[in-house]
C-alpha cells in the first residue's frame, strides 16, 4: 500500500475523524503533546548539559544519565502516544506538510544519536565519570541532541503554518 | 494607568508591530517561547519530582534546585520576554480572553508559590519525600500545568 493511501485511510477512518472533529479530544491531546515537551526535552536537556560539562558538574555523569533518562523515556512515550493520535486524525494533511516531514526526519536522527553515543563514547565513561571536563565525543553527542530536539520543536510549531 | 490602556499601548509599540507584520515574526517568537518552555519545564520538573521522591534521589532537593538554577532563571527570562512580545502582537484579543487572564493568574500564583512555600519545602532537610515536600512538589506541578493548559486554551477559547 502506498504511504499516501495509508495516510488517507487513517484520515478517513472513524477513529481519526472522531478525534479531528471532537471539540475536546483534539485540543486536549494536543495540549498533552505540547506540555509533554517539558518531560521529554526538558529532562534530556539536563543530561546533555552534563555531557557538555556545564551543568551539575559535581554529579557523576553515570548518575545523571541513569536517574534522569528514565524520565526522558516517559516523556518519549507520552509524546509518541499523543503524537500518533494527532497524526491519525490529520494524517492526510500532514503527509504533504514539509514542516512535519522535517520533524519526523529530525526525530529519527534524534533517536539514533543516543544509540550511537551509548555504544561508543559512553562505554568508557568510568574514565571521565566524575570529571568536570568530558571527552569530545560526549560533547558532540550533547550538542547534537540539543540541536536535534530544538529542531523537532521548531518543526513541530512550523507544522501549523504549512497546514492547508 | 488602567490595565486596558497598558494593553493598548503594547499594541502600538514598534516591536509589536514589526513582529506582527513580518511573515515569520510571530512564528519565530512562538518557537522561542516553546524552546524556553522545554527548558523551564525541565528545571521545574527535576526539582518537583525530587520533592516527590523521584529522579535524583541521592541529592537533596536544595542541591538539585541550585544546580539547575541557571536553566530556571535563563529560561524564565526568555519565556517572559517572548511572552510579552507575543502579547504585543495581539494585546486586545488577549485582554478579553478568559484563557489569557487565567494563565496570568496561574503564572502569578505559580511564581508566588515557587518563591515562598515551595522554597521552604526545598530547603527542609533531611526527610526525603515527607508529606510536606510531596505536597509542595505536587502543588507546584499542578500550578505550572495550569499555566501551560491555559496558554494552550488561548488559541481555542
Amino acid at each position: 500500500m502506498h504511504l499516501m493511501q495509508l495516510c488517507q485511510w487513517l484520515y478517513d477512518s472513524h477513529f481519526g475523524t472522531v478525534i479531528r472533529e471532537s471539540q475536546f479530544a483534539f485540543p486536549l491531546i494536543e495540549s498533552v503533546h505540547v506540555l509533554g515537551i517539558a518531560l521529554l526535552v526538558g529532562t534530556v536537556l539536563l543530561v546533555d548539559l552534563r555531557l557538555l560539562g556545564v551543568l551539575m558538574e559535581e554529579e557523576p555523569v553515570s548518575e545523571v544519565v541513569s536517574r534522569v533518562l528514565p524520565l526522558t523515556w516517559c516523556g518519549f512515550v507520552v509524546q509518541v502516544l499523543s503524537g500518533v493520535l494527532l497524526f491519525w486524525a490529520k494524517a492526510a494533511q500532514y503527509y504533504e506538510n514539509p514542516a512535519f516531514r522535517w520533524k519526523v526526519a529530525l526525530l529519527l536522527v534524534a533517536g539514533l544519536n543516543p544509540l550511537v553515543f551509548h555504544s561508543t563514547v559512553y562505554r568508557g565513561v568510568s574514565a571521565w565519570n566524575e570529571k568536570h571536563t568530558t571527552p569530545i565525543g560526549a560533547k558532540i553527542a550533547g550538542i547534537l541532541s540539543l540541536t536535534l530536539w530544538s529542531g523537532v520543536i521548531i518543526a513541530g510549531r512550523a507544522t501549523a503554518y504549512f497546514g492547508k | 494607568m488602567r490595565a486596558v490602556d497598558l494593553f493598548q499601548w503594547l499594541g502600538h509599540t514598534a516591536i509589536g508591530l514589526v513582529i506582527r507584520h513580518s511573515k515569520w515574526g510571530v512564528a519565530l517568537t512562538e518557537m522561542v517561547h516553546l524552546l524556553a518552555l522545554a527548558a523551564l519545564g525541565g528545571s521545574i520538573l527535576i526539582v518537583d519530582l525530587r520533592l516527590l521522591g523521584v529522579g535524583l534521589r541521592r541529592q537533596s532537593a536544595l542541591r538539585v534546585k541550585r544546580e539547575v538554577a541557571p536553566i530556571f532563571w535563563g529560561s524564565l527570562f526568555v519565556i517572559l520576554v517572548s511572552g510579552v512580545l507575543i502579547l504585543s502582537t495581539e494585546p486586545m484579543k488577549c485582554y478579553h480572553s478568559e484563557a489569557f487572564r487565567a494563565k496570568m493568574l496561574l503564572l502569578f500564583l505559580a511564581l508566588l508559590f515557587h518563591f515562598t512555600l515551595h522554597s521552604k519545602a526545598v530547603k527542609a532537610e533531611p526527610a526525603i519525600a515527607s508529606v510536606w515536600s510531596r505536597s509542595a512538589g505536587a502543588f507546584s506541578l499542578a500550578l505550572w500545568l495550569g499555566v501551560g493548559l491555559a496558554g494552550r486554551a488561548i488559541g481555542f477559547l
